[in-house]
């Protein structure tokens, strides 16, 4: 990756020519990465900076012929540094009357073509503060505290960093000090995020915290914002519109679904970092292939086995639920699982029920609500999902029927969870490890019930108890697990 | 036509799981290019037999909506491509002559493609230019009033003698008709034969 940074231009040092550099226009584009004819400023504007030398422009897809038997042309879009090569497009263009190419990869950001020019900004920088004002009195707990400290000082060294903390060790808090520090030294800091429930939630809290910094939240349909922000939360979607853009970058819940599959998402990650800026993971289910590289290239490393409340986390248990999807379809609720419902709305306690698919959870919507209508469903193209969940929270409903998308970031009192069909693929294990961690984080109820209801045991299934097994077996000693 | 060219559904990106059946083997079919479960939310348009001169395919709902801006205004031209057995379906056997709704030349600079000539070309239909357009401004946006009152938006192409022939016009959604009546309008002056219409949505 490095070759491909060296190569942006060094900015021209006259210091006359001839306009004055509008901050809005300078704290906008710095660091970002901009189609020409699509910004939020006039083109006249635009179009008389750019003939100033203050942006570099480059073609938004480089079009390369590999000179070998076959003359196949190779496609790279510059924006999302995608690459795979079915997800260009070849059209006839009518703008220019000839084949162009387009990215179909990051096109809800707006279209790049091979006909679009890609500007970056390569004028003076933004004035960056060194007064951020930290505004937090929670206490950490011992394993916090060094958690902390071991991040702060991986960022001084310039090193990467992995953050493996337990669901509800408390990881948000671990980051107000390394933030503080690197915003106080003028350092542009990034918080990235797979998934835009989590920038929701990281955005107010880190608003209140640091009440003197101008934070940006970035995420599909974000509400325009101003000014130049020193610490920006944003989807990794997001960042294809920064480059070359940050001095620390930190990426929450590394594991999650984007991140770990598409390779144009962790390119991304590198493309808009400094060239030395140390990346943080953080994570609860660090996969494999994240552990080899800690150990390979020899990052930071702190490891939290513990909740911050001091209790162990909950194990799954596992309950046999035969042909569950056939006896839904049919149009009833296996019994088990009513048996266990009942008990809870009985109990009074709010529950989460996962489902592997939309459809087979949109079939068992009406029977559970038969049971009670204080149950509602939600899933990833659900608008009303942030405030489905906040009804949760209020308990105004009872129980939430739901698909992965909740498998973490969020935190409800005293929830109790079962997950049905625990076999199915979509259920990994560092997946259950997450529903499970959404049970007990409270510390006036620690303890919760988390059911994997399946139709046969998978290794993933096991690999997830194990896992949480030896994470209490880290924390409390042999003695304590159950 | 190559009979793997798209894997994964162009709306929703799930793979596509074709069931390999003796028609798709060997009838000259196109190949799927969205998942059944994208299909089912497009909602077909009732046929009307009050109004048989104007053919349309869809009702214009939040899937249609989407798919539309995709298609027009995120400029995803690939998209031409998902409707393309149906178009072809109802236009490939028709006599008349195909003329697409034109699209203004500074237009369609900044679209870069001409959307309604973009989805015949898909399902490959033969298609003919009979009109040029001559104002800039669309009827998206616009009032019924607004619409209905419009100036002329067509004009006869040059060197093109309708005269005696029979035409189906094209274009990609029908709400209050006034751009499809006017385009027949001029046809008709010409002293064509007939002029049908066919549009993918109606409102």
């Amino acid at each position: 990756m490095n070759f491909k940074l060296s190569k942006t231009r060094k900015p021209h040092k006259l210091s006359y020519k001839g306009i004055i550099i509008e901050p809005q226009i300078r704290d906008f584009f710095a660091g970002r990465i901009w189609t020409r004819y699509n910004t939020p400023f006039p083109q006249s504007k635009v179009d008389t900076y750019i003939l100033r030398n203050y942006f570099t422009t480059k073609k938004g897809i480089t079009i390369r012929t590999k000179v070998l038997i076959f003359q196949r042309t190779h496609f790279t879009c510059n924006r999302c540094q995608n690459k795979i090569q079915q997800e260009f497009v070849q059209y006839t263009c009518a703008k220019c009357e000839k084949e162009c190419v387009y990215c179909r990869h990051c096109l809800n950001m707006g279209r790049v073509t091979s006909c679009t020019d890609l500007i970056s900004w390569i004028g003076a920088k933004p004035l960056t503060h060194k007064k951020h004002l930290l505004d937090w009195n929670g206490t950490f707990t011992e394993a916090q505290k060094e958690a902390a400290t071991q991040l702060v000082s991986s960022i001084k060294q310039k090193r990467n960093h992995l953050n493996h903390a337990v669901c509800g060790a408390g990881k948000t808090e671990i980051l107000f000090p390394a933030v503080h520090y690197a915003l106080n030294r003028g350092l542009r800091v990034c918080i990235a995020t797979p998934r835009t429930d989590v920038v929701l939630e990281l955005f107010p809290r880190f608003q209140k915290v640091f009440p003197k910094t101008n934070i940006h939240a970035l995420y599909g349909k974000a509400p325009k914002q101003t000014g130049f922000a020193q610490l920006v939360i944003s989807t990794t979607h997001q960042l294809f519109r920064f480059e070359n853009a940050f001095d620390v970058i930190i990426v929450d819940e590394a594991d999650a679904f984007p991140y770990t599959y598409d390779q144009a998402l962790q390119k991304a990650v590198h493309k808009v970092k400094k060239q030395d800026a140390p990346v943080a993971l953080v994570t609860a289910t660090p996969s494999p292939q994240i552990l080899a590289k800690q150990k390979k290239e020899k990052w930071g490393y702190s490891f939290i086995p513990k909740r911050y409340h001091g209790h162990p986390l909950p194990i799954p248990r596992y309950e046999s639920l035969w042909s569950y999807d056939k006896a839904i379809q049919k149009g009833r609720i296996p019994r088990k699982l009513r048996e266990w419902t009942n008990e809870k709305l009985s109990n009074q306690e709010p529950f989460l029920i996962f489902f592997p698919t939309i459809q087979l959870m949109e079939q068992a919507i009406p029977l559970f609500q038969q049971l009670d209508e204080r149950i509602l469903s939600v899933h990833a193209e659900d608008t009303d999902r942030k405030e489905k969940v906040m009804k949760l929270r209020n308990e105004q409903i009872l129980g939430l029927l739901t698909t992965t998308i909740l498998e973490r970031g969020i935190t409800i009192k005293n929830v109790q969870v079962a997950v049905v069909g625990a076999e199915s693929k979509i259920f990994t294990s560092s997946a259950l490890i997450q529903i499970s961690g959404r049970v007990g984080r409270n510390a006036a109820f620690p303890k919760g019930d988390i059911v994997f209801f399946h139709h046969g045991i998978t290794a993933e299934m096991d690999e997830a108890r194990n896992e949480i097994f030896r994470l209490n077996k880290e924390g409390f000693g042999k003695n304590e697990t159950p | 036509m190559k009979r793997h060219e798209v894997s994964k559904c162009l709306l929703c990106n799930n793979p596509i799981d074709e069931s390999v059946t003796w028609i798709t083997l060997l009838s000259n079919q196109f190949p799927r290019t969205i998942c059944s479960h994208c299909e089912d939310k497009f909602e077909p348009y009732p046929a009307e037999p009050i109004d048989k001169t104007v053919i349309s395919l869809y009702k214009y709902n939040e899937q249609m909506k989407d798919y539309l801006h995709r298609y027009k205004f995120m400029h995803d031209v690939l998209l031409a491509k998902v409707f393309r057995h149906q178009i072809h379906q109802h236009l490939a056997k028709k006599e008349a002559t195909i003329v697409p709704i034109p699209m203004h030349p500074e237009k369609l600079k900044e679209r870069t493609f001409a959307h309604v000539d973009e989805l015949l070309k898909q399902a490959n239909i033969i298609y003919e230019h009979y009109l040029i357009k001559i104002t800039t401004e669309t009827q998206g946006g616009k009032t019924r009033e607004q619409r209905i009152n419009a100036r002329q938006i067509f004009a006869l192409k040059e060197n093109q003698n309708p005269a005696g022939k029979e035409f189906i016009l094209v274009d990609d959604i029908y709400t209050t008709g006034t751009t499809i009546n006017q385009a027949k309008k001029i046809l008709l002056d010409a002293k064509a034969k007939s002029v049908t219409a066919f549009t993918l949505i109606r409102r």
